[in-house]
């Protein structure tokens, strides 16, 4: 890490630590859900940007975590001795259990082969949860209650956050020490060449063992912190979304980069917690932002941000900003029509609408949207969007030749660092 | 929990929140139902009956001085997400939570409720439960300030027995086919505790996954070997459905007592098949004497009430029959005051009187018969099938004992 | 044998259902390594086509618009997305999938709404084959069995017996060295997954009909296609109507069957014990017959990745 990232980093701790107790209780809640992603997905991109194994499995270790730390929950309040800060204990030992013996087993395989191991455990896992009453409490799931300890309640959001905030701190600096460990490295060069590491001598398997365990034992502590914050956990946190969510967040914001999970958990929840109430079509927007990453930006918003970094010497950003403003400005116009479409649709094709031309007798009567009165039957309803989509299409285009062209100056200075390509213009 | 983390709990949650505004404010809704993901369909129609509710108690004044706000919170369908709105919803200041398209998400609500009244007296917030059906609800996990608004399986049951046998549709063997869920196995303990009353005999009984099954055919095959005239299922959705699809292409010739085939889709879906079957449910318009209701609720929305929007209204109406007994004087809210007056509310619906049984907060309430039938008064699903009332079951009728389980603790007032 | 032969009937057909679905999966990957997760909404997207059309021209015409729609939608994917993501390996063209799949499911929401359309079989066909012991069995259900029959056919005569079939697996074997003998790579590729995508199609405008047509279709059976492909071999076309025969069979079969651990510890005295014990040994094969084809899947990944019939591992 350079100094200057040590510092952002450290100011950003700072924020962390400083601005929440001014904020309302939603957006309080809304950074818990934050960093418990952040935390999750840091603990899939282990395995997957360390070891390039992609699991479609990891809401197994993140409901055995849950479900471990409300038990210990509940014993507490039987009576049970034990601070309630080191709840997340549990949840992390759970994960390493069953991420020792899943690792064991889904690391025989690699590839796609690995990714539906991951995908048949947590299935499994999903599907007899319910039906195990006594562990997993059948459909209405296990519930707590968070105990008071050395004077502190817990009983407030802003308590819960300083908890979750220390703990998802303290395994985000565990997991990158442990890339910076010499047995870090080497699960590095198990994703590179795994022949390699055979012929030096290691046993790739139980290596790839170690690192499965990693990963579960912080996404069982991830789990953990999700449980206490709730109370409770039912069997849906096995269930395949969990999974996808945490693949999703992981790529948008990066594998290649340590801390692009991290961003990309932070703009996906951000997302959910501003959109999913204003709109019915948040998710299509998801797959939508997440498709559009995976086709312009594959190394993800982390990977586009590095790479900048990366060559900040050798770009003048005097010359490279104003392009890059036009074509953010073409990429908001996309967006703007893509959101105009996607809502009429949503509303033409609705139930209330459906109804609204039964009253107008089979006619196409006017809808509301964005405050404003469009009829289906006026060219210029469809036109405002049309004009949106081609104009940003065209801007943006103008916008990334010029982009191009001064990157591909600058890659005519230096020849280094082709990893990221084509990838720093959307 | 020990008595002594309870009061531990209680008095650090009194602590952390002192600080009440004295402002007079309006009374606030929180409708948290699932508006997007798998089970979005059942969550927009709650949604739009307590809309249609809240619009009427507004046209009469609203409460408290101000009109009440209604805001809602998707939870796409899951408990850790509703945990999440519901968090939302506390930080905007909501009085009443409103959920009804899942047990499992009202079981998540009724604790959350329960906690934070624990923690934050004074603040108090109401769960009133639209749909959820799960025993345990007024069982286990009964507390004062939950109330169920609908039926539970040993009344819909009940009231299918009584219904069918009356009309002798009912036959001497039953069979019952139900999700392997909470819901599931209290529709079949509900079948088996019916049978001295409806005089039949249980011939056999499965379990099965709840909506992963594609291929019903050989759960079809196993109920033919029983050869009952009647088969129970508290199925819904497209285990409802394709149960009934997978018994119309066999062939085979039983009646279907049912709970959730008014869910919209299914009728049109199941087509001739679902000809000739029951169902026990809150409300059909078919049923209500005049047309008073239906009419209004047209008027307002566009559309008749389906489903579970005729119950969700009357939800809404018993609630604003208690707030008219209140008078805060434009001051504070006491929520507590308003589940008091709740209990002891009496909604005069179409169907009948509905009340709140003080014990476990389960409302006794009307249960509605009814049968598939060609040429209905109020066609389903754009078809000219629809359902026609058998029998109006009323709730003192159709209500069962109190579960021992629930050891609901009283405010002291 | 009443039920042993009924079940069998239901089993082989449903089983046939499956392997439509999952010969377009297991083509695919075969050919070109890609695990296609929209596989599953090509299959929900050729029941709603086939819904739209049928809708306006009748139930025919929506059978055989869907599969070229659904084609066409699967050419545009590998022929304008998939080589973007190429570059970056097999785990980017899995993770693009995933997300068409994503974006399938809500544009249906979209546009259908979330409740199941009224998709339905015209009432020409709605008649029984033949009667046994007393029920009906639908004919509708011998029908979409003799369309998978005739697709297996079809496919394996092409891929075997024609010369189309011969550069097609010759692509698959080398592609460069078929793409140095003149043949276009590229375009067979593309072929390839729009037929893969076309048979996904046929399957859900067929299926579509039978079973009710609703936005979770796609994700409902999108996991079992997954566990035929897995555990018939990926790639192999036999090993994949195996497979499916087996599950459809297993399905069948195992709602019958009362089976419990605890039951089995009874052989040896200590069914009370396991009964008391609970948990895992209670539950009975009938409430969980959907959990077993991931212990089978499972199962099979780790002891013969390849598969019952594939060849590499």
């Amino acid at each position: 890490m350079t100094s200057i990232q040590k510092i952002l980093l450290a100011l950003l701790l700072v924020l962390l630590i400083a601005v929440p107790p001014f904020l309302g209780l939603g957006w309080q809640n809304a950074l818990i859900n934050v960093l418990i992603s952040s935390l999750f997905a840091l603990a899939f991109n282990l395995l997957n940007g360390q070891a390039g194994l992609l699991s479609f499995g990891h809401a197994a270790y993140f409901g055995v975590g849950a479900f471990a730390a409300l038990h210990l929950m509940i014993a507490v309040e039987d009576g049970l001795f034990f601070p309630t800060p080191l709840l997340p204990l549990a949840g992390g030992l759970a994960g390493l259990v069953v991420g020792v013996v899943a690792g064991y087993f889904s690391t025989m395989r690699s590839g796609v082969y690995f990714a539906l191991v991951t995908l048949a455990i947590a299935e499994l896992f999903h599907s007899l949860a319910p039906h195990l009453e006594g562990t997993f409490g059948g459909e209405a799931g296990v519930s707590s209650m968070r105990m008071p300890w050395m004077g502190l309640g817990f009983g407030t959001i802003i308590e819960v956050y300083y908890l979750t905030l220390g703990w998802v701190v303290l395994c985000g600096l565990a997991l990158w020490a442990y890339t910076r460990t010499p047995f870090g490295r080497l699960t590095l060069a198990l994703r590179d060449n795994e022949q390699r590491v055979k012929f030096l001598g290691y046993n790739a398997h139980y290596a790839k063992v170690i690192v499965f365990a990693v990963s579960a034992m912080m996404t069982g502590v991830a789990g953990a912190l999700l449980a206490i914050s709730n109370e409770t956990a039912n069997y849906s946190l096995f269930s395949g979304s969990v999974s996808a969510q945490v693949v999703l967040q992981t790529f948008v914001g990066g594998s290649t980069v340590f801390f692009g999970p991290v961003i990309g958990a932070t703009v996906f929840t951000l997302f959910s917690f501003l959109i999913s109430d204003l709109t019915r079509s948040w998710l299509f927007y998801q797959g939508l932002i997440f498709v559009l990453v995976m086709l312009y930006a594959p190394t993800g918003i982390g990977g586009v941000i590095g790479h900048h970094i990366r060559n900040r010497r050798q770009l003048d950003l005097a010359k490279i900003g104003g392009p890059y403003l036009v074509a953010l400005g073409g990429g908001i116009l996309i967006a703007a029509g893509t959101v105009f479409l996607t809502e009429s649709a949503e509303v033409l094709f609705g139930q209330d609408y459906a109804m609204a031309r039964d009253g107008a007798s089979g006619g196409f009567p006017a809808y509301d949207l964005f405050g404003l009165s469009w009829s289906p039957l006026n060219p210029v309803t469809w036109l405002v969007p049309l004009v949106l989509l081609c104009g940003g299409v065209f801007i943006l285009i103008r916008a990334r030749r010029v982009i191009d062209r001064l990157w591909a100056r600058k890659d005519e200075a230096t020849t280094a660092d082709m990893t990221v390509g084509a990838g720093g213009k959307e | 929990m020990t008595k002594f983390a309870f009061g531990a709990a209680m008095a650090l949650g009194a602590g952390t929140l002192g600080a009440a505004t004295s402002q007079a404010e309006p009374l606030k809704i929180g409708i948290i139902e699932s508006l997007s993901g798998s089970q979005t369909s059942t969550g927009r129609l709650y949604a739009r009956a307590v809309k249609y509710g809240v619009d009427r108690i507004n046209a009469a004044g609203g409460f408290n001085g101000e009109p009440v706000q209604v805001t809602e919170y998707d939870n796409a369908g899951g408990a850790s997400e509703a945990a999440d709105k519901f968090r939302q919803a506390v930080a905007d200041g909501v009085n009443i939570i409103i959920q009804g398209a899942s047990s499992a998400i009202a079981g998540q609500l009724t604790e959350d409720v329960r906690k934070h009244n624990l923690r934050n007296p004074g603040k108090e917030m109401i769960f009133m439960n639209l749909g959820g059906e799960a025993m345990e609800l007024t069982g286990d996990k009964c507390q004062f300030y939950h109330f169920r608004f609908t039926t539970t399986a040993p009344m819909r049951i009940t009231a299918l027995v009584n219904a069918m046998k009356k009309s002798d549709a009912l036959g001497s063997k039953a069979y019952a086919i139900n999700q392997n869920y909470s819901w599931g196995k209290d529709v079949q303990a509900a079948v088996e505790a019916a049978a001295s009353e409806g005089g039949y005999e249980v011939v056999g009984e499965v379990l099965h996954d709840v909506n992963k099954i594609q291929d019903f055919a050989p759960f079809v095959a196993r109920i033919k070997s029983a050869e009952p005239d009647t088969v129970f299922t508290g199925n819904w959705s497209n285990d409802l459905l394709l149960l009934m699809k997978a018994t119309g292409d066999a062939g085979l010739d039983v009646t279907f007592a049912t709970t959730f085939l008014d869910q919209p889709g299914n009728i049109a879906n199941a087509g001739q098949t679902a000809l000739g079957h029951y169902i026990a449910n809150n409300y059909d318009n078919a049923a209500t004497p005049t047309n008073e209701f239906p009419e209004a609720y047209k008027a307002a929305t566009g559309a008749y009430p389906i489903f579970v929007e005729g119950h969700s209204t009357f939800a809404l109406g018993q609630l604003q029959e208690a707030l008219s007994t209140l008078d805060f004087k434009g001051g504070d809210i006491n929520v507590t005051d308003i589940a008091l007056a709740l209990e002891n509310s009496v909604y005069q619906s179409p169907l009948g009187p509905i009340s709140v049984r003080k014990e476990d907060h389960q409302t006794i309430r009307p249960v509605v018969v009814s049968k598939v039938v060609k040429g209905a008064k109020y066609p389903a699903d754009g078809t000219d099938m629809g359902f026609e009332t058998v029998e109006v079951i009323p709730g003192e009728k159709a209500i069962y004992p109190v579960q021992d389980s629930c050891q609901m603790k009283r405010p002291n007032a | 044998m009443e039920f042993a032969i009924i079940s069998t009937l239901n089993g082989v057909t449903y089983g046939l259902l499956l392997f439509m679905v999952s010969a377009g999966l297991t083509l695919i990957f075969g050919m070109m390594g890609v695990l296609n997760f929209a596989h599953a909404s090509f299959y929900m997207l050729g029941a709603y086509v086939a819904y739209a059309v049928s809708s306006i021209f009748g139930f025919w015409t929506g059978i055989l618009v869907a599969p070229i729609v659904v084609g066409l939608v699967g050419m545009a994917v590998e022929r304008f997305l998939l080589p973007r993501v190429h570059a970056h390996g097999h785990a980017h063209e899995l993770l693009l999938t995933f997300g068409l799949a994503l974006i399938i499911e809500e544009l249906i929401k979209l546009f259908f709404g979330d409740f199941p359309v009224n998709y339905q079989m015209p009432e020409a066909l709605r008649f029984s084959a033949f009667e046994i012991f007393g029920t009906g069995y639908p004919f509708y259900r011998m029908f979409i069995g003799a369309v998978a029959v005739i697709m297996f056919t079809v496919l394996w005569l092409l891929l075997t017996r024609t010369r189309t079939g011969i550069v097609v697996r010759a692509a698959e074997r080398l592609p460069q060295m078929a793409e140095a003998l003149g043949h276009n790579i590229p375009i067979v590729f593309m072929f390839v997954f729009g037929t893969g995508a076309a048979l996904a199609g046929l399957a859900g405008a067929v299926a579509g009909a039978f079973y009710p047509t609703n936005p979770n279709m796609g994700i409902e059976l999108g996991v079992i296609v997954f566990v035929v492909v897995v555990v018939g071999g990926l790639g192999s076309l036999k090993g994949s109507l195996v497979a499916s025969l087996l599950i459809g069979l297993f399905s069948s079969f195992a709602v019958g069957l009362d089976w419990s651990i605890a039951g089995m510890f009874d052989v040896v005295g200590l069914g009370d014990w396991a009964r008391s014990v609970g948990g895992l040994l209670t539950l009975e094969l009938s409430s969980v017959s959907a959990t077993i084809p991931f212990a089978l899947m499972l199962i099979v990944l780790l002891v013969r990745p390849a598969g019952l019939m594939g060849e590499r591992n």
